[in-house]
This record gives C-alpha cells, sequence and structure tokens, in this order.
C-alpha cells in the first residue's frame, strides 16, 4: 500500500496539498454551517424584529417596519432599562472582583504537593459544577431568615441579621457573594495550572538569594500568572452579563429593581407580556456589548504573541 | 505537563525552620512546629468545611422529614420520605429528559464539533482568527438573545417543548466548547505522528482516526463531560422552550416553588438529585477536567 | 488502546433504577386514595356521574395548570378517582402565581397545545379573552352528551361568571372561586389585653398596630408581595383608583394625590409592622406567618385568611378574628376576584378537558371542598349550604357573611372594574414595583407613584392604547 500512495505524494506535492485542504474543508464545513444556521441566522432574525414593535396580542399588526427605531427611541427615554445597565455594571464588577480574590487565594493555598490538598482540589470544583439552578436554592435557604442555619445561628448568638435578599442595600451584594461562591473554582483552577507551569530554576534562585514568601509571590508568580488572571477575569465578565437563575429565583430583580440586570429586564419584557420588539432591542444591545468584549478578548490575547493567530 | 496537579517546588512549609533549630529545644515549639508542618492542610480543610456548608446543608435537608425540616437539631433519623414524594410526580420524568437531552446534545456537538477543531488546529486559511472570534461570541452570547428567534422558529416548525429542539438549541454554546477545547487537545498531538502517517499512505481523516483521535482520546472525554454538564445545567432556555413534554430536572425543580410554606424537603431533594450526575462526573473525571477546563483558557 | 475514563473508588451514588421510578407513583397513589376517602367519607357522596360512562377517554394525557391555591391542593388529592374513572391521565401543574401566569401568558400568547386546561387568572380574563386565546365553552354546557344535567351552569354566581364572560356574551371560563379581600387578626387576645376593638376604620387600624406590634415578639401586620392585589383596597379606601374611568378612560391615576397618600400609608403598615423581609412574603409566607401567630394582622382573600381559624394546621386558631377590610375617608372597598378553569384555543384534546373541568367544577367536587374547609365556593348552592355556613363560623365570627358583605359592596360600588381592563396586568407589575420601592426605603410614596404612573403610561402606549 505504501508504494502506490507515496509515490502519489511525491509525484504531486501540490495535489497532496489541495487534497488535505478538501479534507480540512469536509471537516469543518458542517460544523460552520450549523453554526451560521443556530447563530447568523437568529441574530440576523433578533435584528430584524428589533425594529418592530411586535406584540404577540396582535403579531399581523404589529409586524410593521413603519418606525424602525422605535424600540432603541424608547430604551434611551426607558429608566428601568439604564437603571439595568448600570445594575449589570455593579454586579459584574463586584462578583469578578471576589472570584478573582478568593480563586486565587484558594489557589495559592492549595498549591502544595500532598494528596489531601488534591483530595480537597477536587471537591472545590463542586460549586462551579452545580447547576446554577441548586446553586440558587441553596443561596434562598440560606437567606430566608426563618430557615437559614446563619441567620439561626446569627440570631442565637445575639447578632440578630435581617433579611439580606429583602434589603436594596445588600441585595445585590447578596446575589454577588452567590455568585463568587459558584464561581470562584474557575479562577482557582485557572491559576493553579499556570502556577504549575511557573519554572523551578528563578524561584530557587530567588529562594537562594534569601527572598521571602510574599517577595516570591510578588516579584515572581505574580507576573507569571498575571495574563491568566486578565482572561479569567475577560471571561467571567462576559459570563456575568448571563446571570439568570440566582436572579430568578433569590429576588426576581427586587426588592423594586434593584438586582434587575439588563438580561432580566429584557426577559421580563419578552416572556411577561410578550413585547418582543422590545425585547429583542435589548438583546440586540447586549449582543453588541458581548461583541465588543470579546473582541477585546481575542485582541488581548493575539497581542500575547500567541502562535495561534497567525 | 504532568497527569497530577501538583506541586510548585515550593519547600513544604517550615522546612527551613526544621532545618535551623531541631523543634523540640525551643519552648513551645512541639504545637508550633506542628502547625508549620500542618498549617496549610489545616486551612484548607477549614476553609473546605467554611465552603462546602452551604452545598452540605441543602444535602442534609433532603434527608429529614418534611414537618422537621428546618429543626434546630443537627440530629436526626435520615428518612428518604422527601425523595418518595418527589417521584409521586413529574420528577423521574423529568430527569429522564435532562439525561436525555444532554447525551443528545453531547453527541450532536462531538460528532460535528470533532472535526472541526482538528481542520481548524492542522490547516491555516486565513479567517481562522475571525472563525475563532465568532465561536468565542456564541459561547459568550446571553440566551436571551437566542430565546425570542428560536421560540418563534420552534413554534412554526413544530419543535417547541420536544427534546430534539432543546438539543439543536444547546449546540449553540456546546458547538463552540467542543472546538475550543479540542483545539487545545489536538495542538498537543505532535503534527510529526500525523505526518508520518500521511508518509505511509493514509488519508487526512483515517489517519486522524487512527493516530490523533486515540492520542486525544482523554481530551474527548473531558470535552465530552464538560458538554453533557453545560447541557445538563440549563435553565433558561428550558425554561423558555419547554412545557410539560420535554421539561427538563432544572425547571421542574422550580416548579416545587410553591405554597404551604414551600416544600423545602422536596426542593432539597430535587436538587440533590439534579445534581447527583453532574458531580459524580466532575469527580472522576477531575483529572482531565482540570485540563479541559484551562487548556482552553491559559493556552490561548 | 485504553479506555478514556477513569474509575474512582469514591464513585457516584446511585442514579436511581427504572423500577424504583415505576413503583414509586404507584405506593404514593394508593396512599393518597386512602387520604382521599378519609377526607370525603363524612359525607358518603356517590362519585359524580359521567355522562358517557367510563374510560371513553382512556389513554388520554391532560395537562391542566393552574396557580398554586387551596382548591388545587385539594383536587390534587382527589385526581385519582377522576383518572380511575375516566381513564384519562392528568399532568396537574400548579406553579406560583406569577410564574403561572407568566407562563400561560406566554403559551396561549402563541395558540399552542401544551395546555388543556388552564385557570383563567381574573386579572388576565380579559387580555386573553379579548386576544381569542380561550375556547368558548357554551357549546361544552348546551351538550347534554358531554355535560350532566347536575351541573347545572347557572348555579355559579352570575358575579363570578361576568368576568369570565367576553363582549361576545359567550362564556370562557367556569369559575372555581369568588375571592375577596377580607381583614384577619391571628393574635386578637393582645388587641384585647390592650383594651382595643377590632379595627374598622383606617385609622383604628394604625392605632391597634402600634399598640401590639411586636407584643410577644408577634409583628403587626403582613400581606403577601403581590400587592397589585393588596394594595387597591387601600387605594380606593383613600379616594384614588388605578385609572380615570375604566373601561372607557383607560388614563393612569397612580400619582394623584389620594393615591399617594394611600401608598404612603400602606407601605407604612408593611415597613413599621411588618416582620422582618416582609417585602419578599408570597401568600403562602403570609399563612404560615399568621397561622404560627408571628405576625398578627392582615388583608388577604378569605381563600388563605379562614385557614387561620382551622385548628389542625394553625396554632392561632384559638385567638383569631376576622373583620372587613378597613374603612378610609372615601368608603369600604373590598377586592373581589374571580378565577376559573378555561381551555386554551390551542388544545388538542377539548372534550376530555372539558370533561376534567365538569369535574373540578362539579357540585359533588365543590361541596366536598367546602367541607374540608376550603373558604371561597363559587356555587351559590355552596355558599347556602350548612356544612359551608358552619365551617366558617370560628370563635363567633362569621366568615363567611363577611365575604357575602364584601361582595354586595363590591357588586354595588362596582369598583372592580379596572381589574378587569385587558391592559391591567402591566400595570398591576408597576403597583408591585412601587410599594416594593417605598417598603423598602428607596423612594418616597411620592417618588414611587409617580414612576410608577410614567411607566404605566410607557407601558399603555406599548401595548396599543391610546393614553
Amino acid at each position: 500500500m505504501a508504494g502506490s500512495v507515496s509515490i502519489r505524494h511525491a509525484a504531486s506535492p501540490r495535489g497532496w496539498e489541495a487534497e488535505r485542504r478538501h479534507a480540512f474543508l469536509f471537516g469543518l464545513a458542517p460544523s460552520l454551517l450549523i453554526l451560521g444556521a443556530i447563530t447568523l441566522v437568529p441574530a440576523a432574525a433578533l435584528l430584524l424584529i428589533s425594529l418592530t414593535p411586535l406584540n404577540l396580542l396582535d403579531p399581523a399588526g404589529t409586524f410593521r417596519f413603519d418606525d424602525p427605531l422605535v424600540n432603541y427611541r424608547q430604551l434611551l427615554d426607558d429608566p428601568r432599562f439604564i437603571g439595568s445597565l448600570w445594575v449589570q455594571v455593579r454586579l459584574s464588577l463586584s462578583s469578578v472582583t471576589l472570584q478573582l480574590a478568593l480563586g486565587l487565594a484558594i489557589a495559592l493555598l492549595l498549591n502544595a504537593n500532598s494528596r489531601v490538598l488534591a483530595a480537597i482540589r477536587s471537591v472545590f470544583l463542586i460549586p462551579m459544577v452545580l447547576p446554577p439552578i441548586v446553586v440558587a436554592l441553596i443561596w434562598k435557604i440560606l437567606y430566608t431568615p426563618d430557615v437559614s442555619p446563619l441567620h439561626r445561628a446569627l440570631e442565637q448568638i445575639g447578632l440578630p441579621l435581617r433579611s439580606l435578599i429583602a434589603n436594596p442595600d445588600t441585595a445585590l451584594w447578596a446575589i454577588s457573594i452567590a455568585e463568587t461562591w459558584q464561581w470562584f473554582p474557575f479562577t482557582m483552577l485557572m491559576v493553579l495550572a499556570a502556577l504549575q507551569m511557573i519554572p523551578d530554576e528563578p524561584l530557587e534562585a530567588a529562594r537562594i538569594d534569601g527572598a521571602n514568601r510574599l517577595q516570591l509571590f510578588r516579584y515572581i508568580v505574580l507576573p507569571y500568572i498575571r495574563p491568566v488572571l486578565v482572561v479569567c477575569a475577560l471571561f467571567r465578565l462576559i459570563d456575568s452579563f448571563k446571570a439568570f437563575p440566582l436572579i430568578y429565583v433569590l429576588t426576581n430583580g427586587g426588592p423594586g429593581t434593584v438586582t434587575e440586570v439588563t438580561n432580566f429586564y429584557g426577559f421580563i419584557q419578552a416572556f411577561n407580556f410578550s413585547y418582543w420588539g422590545y425585547a429583542s432591542a435589548i438583546a440586540v444591545v447586549m449582543l453588541v456589548a458581548v461583541l465588543a468584549i470579546s473582541w477585546s478578548i481575542s485582541r488581548f490575547k493575539g497581542s500575547d504573541g500567541n502562535e495561534r493567530h497567525d | 505537563m504532568n497527569a497530577t496537579t501538583d506541586t510548585l517546588g515550593l519547600p513544604p512549609r517550615g522546612s527551613a525552620a526544621e532545618h535551623d533549630v531541631p523543634a523540640l529545644r525551643r519552648p513551645g515549639a512541639r504545637p508550633l512546629a506542628w502547625l508549620h508542618r500542618h498549617g496549610r492542610v489545616a486551612l484548607a480543610v477549614v476553609l473546605l468545611l467554611v465552603l462546602m456548608f452551604p452545598f452540605l446543608w441543602l444535602v442534609q435537608i433532603a434527608f429529614r422529614p418534611a414537618e422537621g425540616a428546618f429543626d434546630d437539631s443537627l440530629l436526626f433519623t435520615p428518612t428518604l420520605e422527601a425523595f418518595r414524594a418527589l417521584l409521586e410526580g413529574n420528577f423521574a420524568r423529568s430527569f429522564a429528559n435532562s439525561l436525555l437531552v444532554s447525551s443528545l446534545s453531547t453527541v450532536l456537538s462531538l460528532a460535528i464539533g470533532v472535526p472541526a477543531a482538528y481542520a481548524l488546529t492542522r490547516w491555516r486559511f486565513r479567517a481562522r482568527g475571525r472563525v475563532a472570534l465568532w465561536i468565542l461570541i456564541t459561547r459568550m452570547a446571553p440566551p436571551i438573545a437566542f430565546t425570542i428567534p428560536f421560540f418563534l422558529a420552534y413554534r412554526w416548525i413544530g419543535l417547541l417543548d420536544t427534546v430534539w429542539g432543546l438539543a439543536l438549541v444547546y449546540l449553540t454554546f456546546n458547538l463552540a466548547v467542543v472546538i475550543w477545547l479540542m483545539q487545545g487537545f489536538f495542538e498537543a498531538v505532535p503534527a510529526a505522528l500525523e505526518e508520518a502517517a500521511w508518509i505511509d499512505g493514509c488519508g487526512v481523516w483515517s489517519a486522524f482516526w487512527r493516530v490523533t483521535l486515540p492520542l486525544a482520546a482523554p481530551g474527548v472525554a473531558a470535552t465530552a463531560v464538560l458538554c453533557f454538564i453545560f447541557s445538563w445545567n440549563d435553565f433558561f432556555y428550558a425554561l423558555i422552550l419547554t412545557r410539560t413534554q420535554a421539561v427538563t430536572a432544572p425547571v421542574a425543580i422550580v416548579n416545587f416553588l410553591q405554597y404551604e410554606g414551600w416544600e423545602w424537603t422536596k426542593i432539597a431533594a430535587g436538587g440533590t438529585l439534579v445534581m447527583l450526575p453532574v458531580v459524580a462526573f466532575t469527580l472522576l473525571v477531575r483529572k482531565y477536567l482540570v485540563r479541559g477546563l484551562t487548556a482552553g483558557g491559559v493556552k490561548d | 488502546m485504553t479506555t478514556a475514563i477513569e474509575s474512582d473508588d469514591s464513585a457516584a451514588a446511585p442514579v436511581l433504577s427504572a423500577d424504583q421510578a415505576a413503583t414509586a407513583p404507584d405506593l404514593g397513589r394508593r396512599r393518597v386514595l386512602r387520604a382521599g376517602a378519609a377526607l370525603g367519607a363524612g359525607a358518603l357522596l356517590a362519585a359524580p356521574a359521567f355522562a358517557q360512562g367510563a374510560k371513553k377517554y382512556a389513554g388520554v394525557v391532560l395537562n391542566v395548570s393552574a396557580f398554586s391555591a387551596p382548591y388545587q391542593k385539594l383536587l390534587r388529592q382527589w385526581l385519582p378517582e377522576f383518572e380511575a374513572q375516566t381513564g384519562i391521565k392528568v399532568n396537574f401543574d400548579t406553579p406560583s402565581f406569577p410564574v403561572y401566569n407568566q407562563r400561560v401568558d406566554l403559551e396561549l400568547s402563541t395558540k399552542g397545545s401544551g395546555f388543556d386546561v388552564v385557570n383563567v387568572t381574573f386579572i388576565y380574563s380579559s387580555r386573553w379573552i379579548q386576544s381569542g386565546w380561550l375556547t368558548p365553552l357554551d357549546d361544552f354546557i348546551k351538550d347534554p352528551g358531554r355535560t350532566t344535567a347536575d351541573f347545572d351552569i347557572n348555579d355559579f354566581l352570575p358575579g363570578a361568571r361576568a368576568p369570565e364572560t367576553g363582549r361576545d356574551g359567550k362564556l370562557y371560563g367556569v369559575p372555581w372561586t369568588a375571592e375577596v379581600t377580607i381583614s384577619a387578626s391571628s393574635r386578637f387576645d393582645l388587641v384585647k389585653a390592650a383594651g382595643l376593638a377590632y379595627p374598622d376604620t383606617t385609622d383604628d387600624l394604625v392605632r391597634t398596630l402600634k399598640a401590639v406590634n411586636r407584643k410577644e415578639r408577634v409583628a403587626g401586620f403582613v400581606t403577601d408581595n403581590h400587592y397589585g392585589w393588596t394594595f387597591p383596597p387601600y387605594l380606593h379606601a383613600f379616594g384614588g383608583d388605578v385609572f380615570r374611568k375604566a373601561p372607557d378612560d383607560l388614563y393612569p391615576t397612580l400619582d394623584t394625590p389620594e393615591a399617594i397618600a394611600a401608598a404612603d400609608y400602606f407601605a407604612r403598615l408593611l415597613r413599621e409592622f411588618g416582620p422582618d423581609g416582609a417585602v419578599s412574603y408570597t401568600p403562602d409566607q403570609a399563612v404560615q406567618a399568621l397561622k404560627a401567630g408571628r405576625s398578627n394582622f392582615s388583608t388577604l382573600g378569605q381563600i388563605y385568611l379562614s385557614q387561620v381559624g382551622d385548628p389542625a394546621s394553625s396554632k392561632a386558631a384559638q385567638t383569631a378574628a376576622w373583620g372587613l377590610v378597613p374603612k378610609g375617608p372615601a368608603g369600604r372597598f373590598p377586592g373581589t376576584a374571580v378565577h376559573g378553569y378555561g381551555i386554551p384555543v390551542g388544545s388538542k384534546n377539548k372534550d376530555a378537558a372539558w370533561q376534567f373541568i365538569v369535574w373540578a367544577t362539579s357540585k359533588t367536587i365543590t361541596r366536598r371542598a367546602v367541607a374540608a374547609g376550603y373558604g371561597s365556593p363559587s356555587r351559590r348552592s355552596d355558599i347556602d349550604a350548612d356544612v359551608f355556613r358552619k365551617r366558617q363560623v370560628v370563635n363567633g365570627y362569621d366568615i363567611a357573611k363577611l365575604c357575602t358583605d364584601s361582595i354586595e359592596l363590591s357588586g354595588k360600588q362596582g369598583h372592580m372594574k379596572y381589574r378587569t381592563v385587558s391592559v391591567y396586568p402591566q400595570v398591576d407589575q408597576q403597583l408591585n414595583k412601587a410599594i416594593e420601592l417605598i417598603v423598602s426605603g428607596q423612594q418616597s410614596a411620592a417618588g414611587a407613584m409617580k414612576q410608577a404612573q410614567a411607566a404605566a403610561i410607557a407601558e399603555l402606549k406599548r401595548a396599543g392604547v391610546a393614553v
């Protein structure tokens, strides 16, 4: 078998190149086509719908294009929408910062040779892989004063705590904490992996020179893991836009609208009263934001000198 | 990269102290030495208990009798009452739906995405960067952006409230995950091995099947597990696109947030059941999970 | 080639085997049947006879959905009887009120076949009927082949049938409840100890609450967070209203001085006298708080407040008292609501769905419910029945009379017209948010109500109403 084909290869390297190219196209095409069908087409449809005042009370009548920008104009005038953007920013910033801090700290702690620590590392994965609705239930129990062990314990030692999710000042923080608990393993994992790749020599050299633990961290470890932290932060940032089950179960956007993020507001508009034109406009705005941040991720990793992006 | 996730090469805690002064000779040294030697582990264990407490609390509620769900006593006779009550409703069916949809989605994503990832790895064509960006966006896009058009389309085609419909929608994020992760795993396979196979006369895809895939098999497994977990955990799409036939477990639990002071033991039991497959998978495949998750994020 | 997945000793707990999943429902069903029989044992009633005999619908699966309420809870226990007689398998889904409305509104808007029987929620009835999303039931009712004579549609209160009737005069839902807001005190002994009587006016209420709040760690006042329902009695009592003149003039009037005064008063009840976290209390949580004696006063539907007098489940049964909603400067305006069972226009099992409705609202079942303590019947015969009257007299208070008085007031004053406006649900949500904001101290009454007014106008415009 070797003979004929290798002669073929030797005889026309360009033929082999073409054959390779076709083979790759064959492997890539189905997925590109399907991805196109399930992402580009719906996105285009979304854009289209956002230009109409589509409302399912009267679908035929409201599917009209006489005033394409009506939804976007209303969005600008809508204080609830602007408020939701603000809430989203606050939630994302606080949550991502806490996740990074906690994940980093735990990664540093667990980064040593020990079977116990290895087992603990595995157990710490649990919050991240739990179904988000289960996480929401766990924290619903913890935040409901009547049934929460935390509230009851605090009450017994004489420090009664009022309901965190019913208080507008603390509701967003409560959600932030729940989200941090859920996602710190992500940072932990990525930092752990990066810590393993730090070469030994600089560390040995510094230790011989008498550097203490803190200096080791600040001058050697941190520069190495900084890119990982940035990538982590960007990933978590985008994921934080999708926060839904926690809000749905814990506060339903309230009290008032203090935990109503943009995603949730879109959901309410679309699926409570079927204002699909308006909700589509909200979704388009979110998509544009996601696009911008994703683009900056790819730009950042490209500028890292990585050979992936040629 | 080792298969085990450990050591940085930092010496264990307190070793410097141990070298300097024999521990026992200093006053009060024994507990201090113990702390130095085991401090890290002790702190980790404490942290573990604190951080896992919320999770464990939910699980233990599931085993309590319904009336005593929030009794203060930590000791109680565990009962399977809540689980039994749970299965009398439609929960078992929603659990089966979850299994079905997640498996289907995983198989579909792998079947379509693995060849694509391979092609993207080995083939350097000009638009690669843009394709990568597109894949990233689809994974990152908020579900609300897709649910509206999908809802309308499914209503028209008749895929609302069906297992296939959900599995198809899950492709929007799973396909991206597969392509993204498998690229990392395929890159770790030296191209030289494939080239050797090509020289021996294999076509591109038969070389892939015989050489690359077996070497990347752990990666495929890790990716499959991740796809399964992501599909299993989805809430938003299932909430909107299912009614009664294809309702999945996470949505079914929300149905318990009802009346009569919320049936907490049933909710806890439901939550425990819903998380079991996912936690089980994670623990089984944890070594590869680490590589799977971090290979995608860090190496890029 | 080694397998990719490593096995591990710390393997997962087993997922339930198919056997276990199959037998569990049967065990449960037998137990429930026994419980159901015990409940109906008092009156040895014959099971409702069906027009065409049993098993005509064998193999049909019905998807029934209604929001979680006491009546549904009772139905769920008796469901196996219905299934045994007709061969229909019923998937009975009862989510919470807001979740139910959202899901069913979405499903109905697509004219889908996901549900066969739905609860026609009061505030949505106009929206759903006028959009043509429900099936007219007159043909079913008139057909003796599908409806037995003793179903007697005219036994249902005319006032209860009215909201279920469309502009075309056809009936789209069979009412299962005629709900009325009344007031109650779970710890009336504390009031008496303070030397006060049952409060009649809004001023009385505040005075009484000040006297008993936090005595014996009992919060003064509680209500559920569907403020679009619990607030209007106070809104009207202070002289305000939701629309200028429903159903003709739909200009919202949420920021009038009367409305602001009412919002301020109501929010104060919750803020000063409410339990911790009151703003997140669902109806069930509110009822639990009352039954456990953790909160004292409340204005809620009698479907909930009558339960406080149930000695089997309520610790406060001995110390409870009931009254009408407080009278304000402009009068007394108890809220009334009607919910019914209807058939979506897209259902594929309309005949079987109708059989379910006939059963669920039949005289036998409603009488059984009333005997079991259900407090909001919609049938005249049940309201007049001895068993209902006797059950509803607790501690010397005649709850049934309070309800009929309230219904009469509502009929005379016509103050519930705002609620059956088809765009009211949007305004309902604005009221929810506004009161939430005031109770949680994020905004003043004036600020929140003005915001609600602006948002309501925007919503109405988006819904195509000319304001």
